[in-house]
């Protein structure tokens, strides 16, 4: 469904390197690219595929490529390539177990950091989790209109067990965003480089072989992209990166909530965990726990409205997800400093409702800190506050 | 569009003075007045070192400045894309160092194999000029560099032997004090496909003073490394790739036909839809994108297929199917969840099987429900069928049978050597009678047969999707089960 939503938003291009558990999204963009009037090609390593891909998208064509950790890992010269020279591309970056090439079959939630925080300078990659097949179909078209929009590189990040299970979709009841696409200059421009307005403003863009003069730079540049040592202008632009995201950080927050106005404890997650969480807050309620569940699309720019908004009234809040020392619950910690903030966490399979729902009774709201029972190793493990104990399994 | 004059005019050359740089500029700017390619047309790709600053100097030319080694691969994406636009044409010309060359010989080797229309300047200096004179894989043997006092041990690579390997079209080598650079500079843009000109250089900051000794006349330094020295290879082009790709794409007169799961959707971008802003999603009084959670309704709700049989408490019935790889029992599950969908249930299906595919275990998760299917994992299994020793013994490694409880149901070929596991058993020689092709779909049908969990009418549709020439197979191997299911099948023990 990454396919399919890749192609309804316009994608042309993609160069691809198999790996599992990406391999299914790169043999399907193959298949179907060159039947729609686009390329898909074999690229000889995962730095040729996202380097192929933003030639690409410099000469027009929307583009993405499809990796694992290991080839992510690979990418992340380019990534921040397409950052600095404001190129729109979309990775799908489908997790599996770390790390190195780890377990290439065992899915996994521990590519939060390296996927968001893979740049010097630490710029906001827009990173979207969706956590079924129509999630994924519907955020890869989310990830094309905002890279596109941004002119920036945005992940889709999923995982094995997002991306090889087979289920069914209501394809009438799937949400098909409008299809956005990068602004372009017109052919009076003098040329088409890094112009812009205000800071937050995303330059209009023009084509590598059109008819406005191109230039293109992912070294430090003037708005005419030439290469500057740092100066105020030079500043001001490296500066621009990042403000063109954080003003559209709340247009881009996509949650799906399910809160409960007695709750005091708030379920968060994310990807595939999210539907464990979703099932267990069920379970929850249906034994009279009053829970909420807050359930995170775009991972970032963190929804800090969303999250605010749902942790209004609650002294708890549980982070499921499934990596080992709760990479997502760390981004969220400063925002939510007031409130006791707990880890469910669990790698080499998926974290089940039921190990949450005995996380949650474990950690339910009254039961003091000391009283928590040791956890058992193949357990998904509730984890403290960061700092107050150290971690171990 | 059509400037005749490529390096800017007044260009104040940014290199060291007589830096090799400045020359194969000046060569390159002439080369293209004497082609008189419209100056939109071309993209100079540079890469990272001195090489890199010659982007500057073409205020004409789509100039874009790279990482380390991948001036090539954007090239190459700029090929390609432009081999499926309209109004194409352009032609990437990369220039490279040699320390580039190598960071990204892989893009070289590649952009040789696939033909593109690009042109490689090589400028190999022989080192590292910008970061203070390092050794490169071009060194010559004996050179003294900064990071090689003692002399540089290591052969340098012969870039163009190398890349003759790599089936490329054009290769050249120069010295950049040639006068007629010029000339073999256009005649490899000229060329229809990808070519490489490798100029010899001698860094004027770094190579020459501490080498004098050893001779620093270009030619000389070639004749040491037993570098030839003008073509190597000019051979009848060969198509480009993008040639190929045009040729293809014309010579489909059938729409593609998508494998399963694509083609499924109408995801042909229609123009009407696009719209230069999203438009917003948010609910009112929120910003951002929420939708809460409603309750989804069972597909039976929605008119699908009665159900015969009722899952029980309306939680999700967890099937694993096990067998040996290359049997079908990973298509025979698939065959099931479409039944199941078809008779109004939500389903899931995780395949597993071990690192080579084609050999050992080949193994199914599959979820059945009346209810949308949040959690795809099982903490015990309902109903195990296992139809090969490599599937059992998986089964057993892999902790499914540990987990299963004495209301789960085994249903495993009368070959399988098993230990006697907890759940009701029913063993049918499925094998032996279906053949182990048809083993797996044989054991679903057997076990349907006494657990009606899926309708016998919903196979009718998946029968009616199969091609024609699958549909008696499948349905042979379901008549069978389903005959074992009538036959017999009493608790083993």
């Amino acid at each position: 469904m990454v396919a399919e939503g890749a192609l309804a938003a316009g994608c042309r291009f993609f160069a691809g390197y198999p790996i599992t558990p990406a391999s299914e999204i790169y043999e399907v963009m193959m298949c179907e690219l060159a039947g729609r009037g686009g390329l898909g090609l074999s690229a000889p390593d995962e730095i040729s595929s996202l380097c192929y891909c933003v030639g690409a998208s410099l000469r027009g064509l929307k583009a993405m490529t499809a990796t694992s950790g290991p080839g992510w890992a690979l990418m992340s010269e380019t990534v921040q390539y397409a950052l600095m020279s404001e190129t729109p591309v979309v990775i799908a970056l489908v997790q599996r177990l770390g790390p190195s090439t780890g377990g290439a079959t065992h899915g996994a939630q521990g590519d939060i950091f390296l996927a968001e925080f893979c740049t010097s300078g630490g710029y906001t990659i827009p990173v979207f989790a969706p956590s079924n097949a129509a999630e994924c179909y519907e955020l890869t078209r989310q990830a094309f209109n905002w890279s596109e929009r941004l002119r920036t590189p945005v992940v889709l990040l999923s995982d094995k067990e997002v991306g090889m299970t087979t289920e069914p979709i209501d394809e009438a009841a799937l949400a098909k965003p409008a299809i956005v696409e990068r602004t372009w200059c017109d052919a009076s421009a003098r040329m088409a480089a890094y112009d812009i307005q205000r800071v937050e403003d995303v330059p209009r863009f023009g084509p590598v072989g059109g008819e406005v003069k191109v230039t293109v730079t992912g070294s430090a540049h003037d708005w005419q992209g030439r290469l500057r040592k740092p100066s105020p202008e030079v500043v001001e632009l490296l500066l621009h990166l990042q403000r063109k995201i954080e003003a559209h950080a709340a247009e881009m927050a996509m949650v799906r909530s399910d809160l409960d106005p007695e709750a005091s404890c708030l379920l968060v997650s994310y990807g595939i965990t999210a539907r464990a969480a979703r099932q267990a807050v069920g379970m929850l309620r249906k034994e009279g726990f009053p829970i909420s569940f807050l359930q995170i699309q775009t991972l970032f720019p963190v929804p800090t409205e969303a999250l605010r908004r749902a942790a209004a009234g609650i002294r708890t809040v549980l982070v499921a997800e499934e990596n080992l020392t709760g990479q997502y619950r760390a981004v969220l910690a400063p925002l939510l400093n007031d409130r006791r903030l707990m880890g469910i966490n669990k790698i080499g399979s998926m974290i089940s409702p039921a190990e949450i729902v005995r996380a949650i009774r474990r950690a339910g709201g009254t039961i003091p800190r000391a009283d928590w029972p040791r956890q058992r190793s193949s357990e998904a493990e509730v984890r403290e506050p960061a700092g107050t104990r150290k971690a171990g399994v | 569009m059509g400037n005749t004059t490529y390096l800017a005019a007044d260009a104040k050359l940014p290199y060291c003075r007589g830096c090799g740089h400045a020359l194969v500029v000046r060569q390159l700017s002439r080369a293209l007045e004497g082609l008189a390619l419209p100056s939109r047309s071309i993209v100079l790709t540079t890469d990272i070192g001195c090489v890199g600053l010659a982007d500057s100097l073409f205020p004409y030319l789509h100039t874009v400045h790279t990482t380390h080694g991948r001036s090539t691969a954007m090239a190459i994406g700029m090929a390609l894309a432009d081999a499926v636009l309209p109004a194409s044409g352009l032609k990437p010309i990369v220039m490279i160092g040699d320390g580039g060359a190598m960071i990204g010989l892989l893009h070289l080797v590649h952009a040789a194999q696939l033909n593109l229309d690009i042109t490689v300047l090589v400028h190999n200096n022989f080192l590292f000029g910008m970061t203070g004179g390092q050794h490169s894989a071009f060194t010559p043997l004996d050179w003294s560099t900064s990071t090689t006092p003692e002399g540089n041990r290591v052969p340098p690579l012969d870039l163009l032997a190398l890349l003759r390997g790599a089936h490329a079209g054009f290769l050249d080598r120069q010295f950049a004090t040639d006068g007629d650079l010029n000339a073999v500079i256009a005649d490899a843009i000229a060329y229809p496909g990808f070519s490489l000109v490798e100029i010899l250089e001698i860094c004027t900051g770094y190579g020459g003073l501490k080498n004098k000794s050893k001779g620093m006349a270009l030619h000389e330094v070639a004749g040491h490394q037993g570098h030839s020295i003008g073509r190597l290879k000019a051979e009848q082009p060969r198509p480009t790739f993008t040639q190929l790709y045009r040729r293809d794409i014309e010579s489909k007169t059938v729409p593609l036909v998508g494998n399963e799961g694509s083609g499924m959707l109408d995801v042909r971008v229609d123009a009407a839809n696009h719209h230069p802003l999203p438009p917003p999603p948010a609910e009112e009084g929120n910003q951002f994108y929420d939708r809460e959670e409603s309750r989804p309704a069972s597909l039976r709700d929605a008119g699908a297929a009665d159900l015969r049989f009722e899952i029980q408490d309306s939680k999700p019935m967890h099937v694993v199917i096990a067998g040996t790889a290359g049997e079908r029992v990973q298509s025979s599950a698939a065959l099931l969840c479409r039944a199941a969908l078809s008779a109004g249930l939500y389903t899931t299906q995780k395949n597993d099987n071990p690192v080579t595919q084609g050999s050992g275990f080949s193994l199914s998760e599959i979820c059945l429900s009346p209810q949308p299917i949040q959690y795809t994992g099982m903490e015990s299994a309902d109903v195990v069928i296992a139809v090969s020793q490599d599937g059992w013994n998986e089964l057993k490694a892999n902790g499914t049978l540990d987990a299963l409880t004495p209301g789960s149901l085994l249903v495993l070929d009368s070959e399988l050597e098993s230990e006697s596991p907890t759940g009701q058993l029913l063993r049918q020689p499925f094998r032996h009678d279906a053949t182990p092709k048809r083993a797996a779909l044989a054991a679903i049908a057997f076990w349907l047969g006494k657990e009606p969990v899926v309708p016998n009418a919903a196979w009718h549709s998946v029968l009616a999707a199969l091609p024609v020439e699958r549909r008696t197979d499948v349905s042979e191997a379901l008549r069978i089960g389903a005959n074992l299911a009538r036959q017999g099948g009493a608790p083993a023990d």
